[in-house]
């Protein structure tokens, strides 16, 4: 039997004046699961998730957390880190971050507390009473971050996480999220960087003109959408074959697509019988950025 | 089928936002500078008045208490010699020397007393001492033919009256009932005092309550946790106690320190027995300019006034994206809601004319109008009902406006917001 979902979208359409951002999308999220939300830029991802959590009102559907319509003063166990972000910048860390924890339901006093105990965790405990303008990118950033997980939430709602994040608290932030993941929350993820979505999502659903293209786990997608490929480096000529297309061959690298009856075994011994030196051999799914590339290549072409 | 369930929690948070935004202005520097220049600045000048004073009456009394040495003429024969000569004055028959003696330098006064001062204008010729030493030359003049003519009045009553101010109590009557004249004013006026200060002093602020969060990109994540109506209701509700907090520091000192500085400059505050005695209105009067239904309207009308302009200023807060964009617009509601004040004269000449009844009726202009209409009783019955559903009305829709601008306004970061795109995203 499936879990009650967390997150139900049912039917849900957004239009704005005569233009249709969102057709009639429906899927959900289950308890626990990592569920990634993609697409290419203004598919709908952000529209939805505004719709989802009342910042927008939806045109029709129906769009519920916890088998209820998003509502502060119900749901203080979900937290969104959206794409445009940003704090109090004349207020000090300490008086932010203990503000945001209020607003999430804990005392005062835990508010502090808590923030205090995260400042520690990522070196800015002597900067707690420092004024956010006065810190750096970096810093406002890991800020931002203890905004977002304090409380320690229930349903994470990130709107590209890692979007304008250097390395350190890029890494940073993954841990977070694996961490709130083993404890058993549930994350929603909008993002463009297929190497996350591989990394941490269960399942997701790929938008493309306001409808669901793609919706599934992500192997279900990947063999969906992407196939079987072989990856390798070799030294000679690759030769012609019914049984892959070459998706690219660059550099002594290349990746084939399998065709549906082909085996990977048997594409090698043709290489092989056709002289061709193999270096490296991986046969696997194709990758999510090439599932995305096959979905959104003709999009992402005309935006470029 | 879209969910149109009504969300539970409609104030859930209020108090957080309320102490956040009440601590975080109280602890601005900025706010206890801006705050206390006002009241300082007025302490200094009111420091410095008052020490001028003291200094110009020292002065005026130093130069009375030296006698001015003059000559005079006099063909009335009104001039009593022996008041003169306390005075003074030494009589001639030689105008001319005594003129030019003065003209010279030679001399400080000449008076040359006409033979009817009735009707005639008295001739003082007077050595210029500058503006540092003030000389009151014609008082001079002035003072010794009223008391040489005191000296010829036997009667010491009909003296009394020719020197003396006589005392008068003064009762106008309407509607079969004494009238409450000017003191009627005062207290509804107060509310339009009141109102004044209350744009002047949080105006600013009124905008920032939707600018703030747009310029630091915090909408979104202010309002997961919020519902839009209860943020905006509380950095209202703290904006009221700021400004309260403010009122108090601008009141206190002026109600306490100028006393002080009077006593340690030594200076005296005038008693009332010092001024003439219709000057200051009596208990009496004062109760009976206490209109219950003028003040009750007054305070409605500004209770009113005020939820229109801040939900008007919340509305322009939401659309535009930068606090330097909305302090444009704000400049232009203020000058339309004081616009009244330059009509003044046509308010109180003709307040039932066209003029009276466009701006009284026009919703930016309304609040003042009617405040200057009730404070001066021509404000009908009809009207005033008229312009507090017009005033509440407008209130409710700039407010209920703003909200609904702020909920999409706010995150339309970084473009001015397209109003027609937040009236388009509808609901079936």
């Amino acid at each position: 039997m499936q879990p009650t979902p967390v997150i139900e979208v049912d039917d849900f359409t957004m239009t704005f004046g005569d233009k249709t951002v969102i057709d009639g999308l429906t899927f959900d999220v289950r308890p626990g699961e990592t569920f990634g939300l993609l697409g290419s830029n203004g598919s709908g991802k952000t529209t939805t998730i505004r719709a989802l959590l009342g910042i927008y009102t939806p045109t029709a559907g129906r769009l519920l957390v916890q088998g209820r319509p998003y509502d502060p003063a119900v749901h203080g166990g979900l937290s969104y880190l959206p794409e445009e972000r940003g704090l109090y910048k004349k207020e000090t860390v300490i008086d932010v971050m203990t503000y945001f924890g209020q607003l999430k339901g804990l005392p005062r006093a835990q508010a502090s507390a808590w923030s205090l105990h995260f400042l520690e965790r990522v070196d800015l405990a002597s900067h707690a009473r420092t004024r956010l303008d006065k810190l750096s990118g970096g810093q406002q950033q890991k800020v931002q971050l203890g905004v977002t997980v304090m409380a320690n939430p229930e349903i994470l709602i990130l709107d590209e996480p890692t979007k304008g994040f250097d390395p350190v608290n890029r890494r940073l932030l993954l841990d977070i999220i694996e961490d709130h993941q083993r404890a058993g929350a549930t994350v929603v993820m909008v993002t463009h960087q297929m190497e996350e979505v591989e990394r941490l999502c269960d399942r997701v659903l790929l938008l493309k003109d306001g409808r669901a293209e793609a919706y599934g786990t992500v192997t279900e997608v990947q063999e969906h959408y992407g196939g079987r490929m072989i990856r390798l480096t070799y030294a000679g000529v690759l030769p012609t074959s019914s049984a892959y297309v070459i998706e690219t061959n660059e550099k002594n690298y290349a990746e084939l697509s399998l065709t549906s009856d082909a085996d990977a075994q048997v594409v090698l011994r043709q290489l092989l019988d056709a002289g061709v030196t193999v270096r490296s051999f991986e046969a696997g799914l194709a990758s999510m950025e090439e599932v995305f590339l096959r979905i959104y290549g003709a999009d992402a072409a005309k935006e470029a | 089928m879209a969910d149109t369930t009504r969300r539970p929690g409609a104030w859930h948070n209020l108090g957080t936002v309320i102490a956040f935004e009440v601590r975080r202005t109280l602890k601005r520097r900025s706010f206890w500078a801006m705050t206390l220049a006002v009241p300082a600045l007025m302490l200094a000048i009111s420091a410095l008045v008052i020490f001028s004073n003291g200094s110009a009456m020292k002065s005026v009394d130093a130069s009375q208490r030296q006698q001015v040495p003059f000559t005079y003429t006099d063909a009335s024969g009104l001039i009593d010699p022996t008041i003169a000569a306390k005075s003074g004055g030494t009589p001639t028959s030689d105008a001319d020397a005594a003129r030019a003696a003065v003209v010279a330098g030679k001399a400080d006064l000449f008076i040359a007393y006409p033979a009817d001062p009735t009707k005639q204008t008295i001739e003082v010729a007077g050595r210029d001492k500058g503006i540092a030493q003030p000389t009151d030359y014609a008082g001079i003049a002035r003072s010794v033919l009223l008391a040489s003519a005191k000296e010829k009045v036997s009667d010491a009553k009909l003296a009394g009256v020719l020197t003396g101010t006589p005392r008068v109590h003064e009762l106008t009557y309407a509607d079969g009932r004494v009238a409450p004249g000017v003191a009627s004013v005062i207290l509804p006026g107060a509310f339009l005092v009141l109102f004044y200060l209350a744009i002047i002093m949080l105006g600013n602020q009124m905008l920032n309550i939707t600018v703030e969060e747009k310029e630091n990109r915090v909408t979104e994540m202010i309002l997961t946790t919020i519902q839009p109506t209860t943020l905006i209701l509380g950095k209202l509700l703290a904006l009221v106690a700021v400004g309260l907090v403010q009122t108090l520091v601008l009141i206190g000192p002026m109600l306490v320190l100028p006393g002080l500085i009077m006593t340690l400059l030594g200076a005296n505050l005038p008693s009332s027995a010092d001024l003439p005695p219709d000057a200051l209105p009596s208990m009496a009067d004062l109760a009976s300019a206490i209109n219950p239904p003028a003040i009750a309207v007054g305070a409605l009308l500004f209770l009113g006034a005020f939820l229109m302009f801040t939900g008007l200023l919340v509305s322009i807060g939401a659309i535009m994206p930068t606090a330097k964009d909305a302090g444009s617009a704000f400049g232009t509601i203020v000058i339309a809601l004081f616009l009244p004040f330059y009509a003044m004269g046509i308010l109180m000449a003709d307040p039932h004319g066209v003029a009276s009844q466009v701006l009284t009726f026009f919703p930016l202009t309304s609040p003042v109008t009617a405040m200057v209409r009730n404070a001066t009783g021509t404000l009908y019955p009809w009207e005033t009902a008229v312009t507090l559903v017009l005033i509440y009305g407008f209130a409710a829709l700039f407010l209920a406006l703003g909200v609904r601008l702020f909920r999409t306004g706010s995150i339309s970061y970084n473009a001015k917001l397209d109003i027609r795109k937040v009236f388009s995203s509808r609901r079936c």
